[in-house]
């Protein structure tokens, strides 16, 4: 993971993502059965559910990512490894003592 | 106005068959973020015991699914868990399998008609799901009591032994072997999706026993291989226009938390508990499924039973496929309160150490 949200972080977020969910959704349902309509004409509207799951599991999925993070329920981060530093040894020379 | 919709193709909707869809896909979800698939087995039924035609039950499962599988693959891909390359290679046999089942089907409805078909498909799986479900959970409690990480099995240290061109290496499964022994697996993979609808049941099994790769792994990959064939068969039953919408929202709202929280699951738990879930719910699935057999048997005049006994056997093959479902659920959700509860404990004490 390249960046760990703090809670307070996801807790912004899950608010952004959770009222773009929300506004999805309630314009999905708002008109249920037109929309539910329009998905199911086949050929081309095909595009139409593919479509509002790909956007629903966007924004829905980022709320839920997010919710998860701001209950405390994180994934556990893999155990640090102690590696061992190379320092670089002195050159052995040869040496003439005169 | 909202105009009215088909009643032959779309059911009304009432709040208990929206709270139904929304807690079935929740643990759905849970289930196949932890094992990497097996939560969508009783949506489609589910959903028909709520009245949605046969074609748009499959269909809007399958319209869920694909996204969720999305959601839970680039959640297990930030672990470090999927192997994207594993997940494409046995995406492009299992597509293959797919169209071969989906043939075997076709040929077996014209010969028999549905109930033939039916009989097809409970025979499929309860077979399946008792020989893989029986070797992976026996592999699990024999494994659970070590260090509860996978070790490669002795037929999968054989097949990579095999330097049959043209050999491929999985960077993150750490795997190196022949494309040729992940084909069958793939095949396979497609061919119980088109006929169980649930792929992962052999491609999970198939990549830890026959390839080698760890349990991990191999469940995050799936949900590679369940995305490609999802988004796949999506189009396809789109275009037919047998996708509701609105039964594929509601079950997503669910999914997508379920899937999220399984896949923070697998980095809490050890490695083994992926076997014990995936052979306990194939185990009970089995059970479900061989109640179910009677009844197409009787269909083809093959057994005498009355309607009664049927309706029985219908129903309580329905709740067990729930408990199977529910039980996997109570595992995954038991095992992750005892990590945490653990790592609490360890951080206490740590700190306790500092002071």
């Amino acid at each position: 993971m390249a960046h760990d949200l703090t809670k307070k972080q996801a807790l912004v977020r899950m608010v952004g993502f959770g009222i773009a969910s929300a506004a999805v959704y309630g314009a999905a349902f708002l008109h249920a059965n037109a929309f539910t309509e329009l998905c199911s004409r086949g050929g081309v509207y095909a595009a139409m559910p593919i479509a509002t799951v790909f956007l629903v599991s966007y924004v829905h999925g980022g709320f839920a990512s997010n919710l998860w993070t701001a209950l405390g329920i994180t994934a556990k981060s893999p155990a640090k490894t102690v590696q061992a530093t190379q320092t670089k040894r002195p050159e052995v020379r040869a040496t003439l003592n005169a | 106005m909202d105009l009215a919709l088909d009643s032959l193709k779309f059911i009304d909707l009432t709040t208990s068959s929206i709270i139904f869809l929304f807690i079935v896909g929740f643990i759905g979800g849970l289930v196949s973020g932890f094992i990497g698939s097996g939560g969508a087995f009783v949506l489609t039924p589910g959903m028909m015991s709520l009245g949605v035609p046969g074609t748009v039950a499959v269909a809007s499962n399958m319209c869920h699914k694909f996204p969720k599988a999305l959601v839970g693959a680039i959640k297990r891909f930030r672990y470090g868990q999927v192997d994207i390359k594993l997940g494409l290679v046995m995406a492009a046999s299992a597509g293959i399998g797919v169209q071969v089942g989906i043939k075997i089907q076709n040929m077996i409805l014209a010969a028999w008609g549905q109930a033939g078909s039916n009989l097809y498909v409970s025979v499929s799986f309860v077979a399946v799901l008792v020989i893989v479900g029986s070797y992976v959970f026996y592999d699990a409690m024999k494994s659970r009591n070590g260090s509860g990480k996978d070790e490669t099995p002795a037929l999968a240290l054989k097949l990579q032994k095999i330097n049959l061109w043209p050999m491929i290496h999985f960077k993150t499964a750490n795997v190196r072997i022949s494309l040729w022994f992940t084909i069958p697996v793939g095949f396979a993979t497609g061919m119980l999706a088109a006929t169980i609808a649930v792929g992962g049941f052999i491609g999970v099994p198939g990549m830890i026993y026959v390839m080698g790769v760890g349990g991990l792994v191999s469940s995050a990959s799936e949900l590679v291989i369940a995305f490609a064939m999802g988004l796949g068969g999506t189009i396809n039953w789109a275009m037919h226009g047998m996708v509701d919408i609105r039964l594929t929202l509601i079950i997503l709202a669910g999914s997508l938390l379920g899937v999220q929280l399984g896949a923070i699951g697998t980095t809490l738990v050890r490695e083994v508990m992926i076997k014990i879930v995936m052979g306990s719910i194939m185990l009970i699935v089995a059970v479900s499924r061989a109640l179910a057999m009677p009844k197409y048997l009787a269909q083809l005049g093959l057994m005498d039973i009355s309607p009664d006994a049927v309706a029985i056997m219908d129903k309580t093959s329905f709740v067990i496929m729930c408990a199977a479902l529910a039980l996997g659920a109570v595992i995954i959700l038991g095992a992750m309160f005892k990590a945490r509860k653990a790592m609490a404990r360890q951080a206490a004490q740590e700190a306790y150490g500092q002071a």
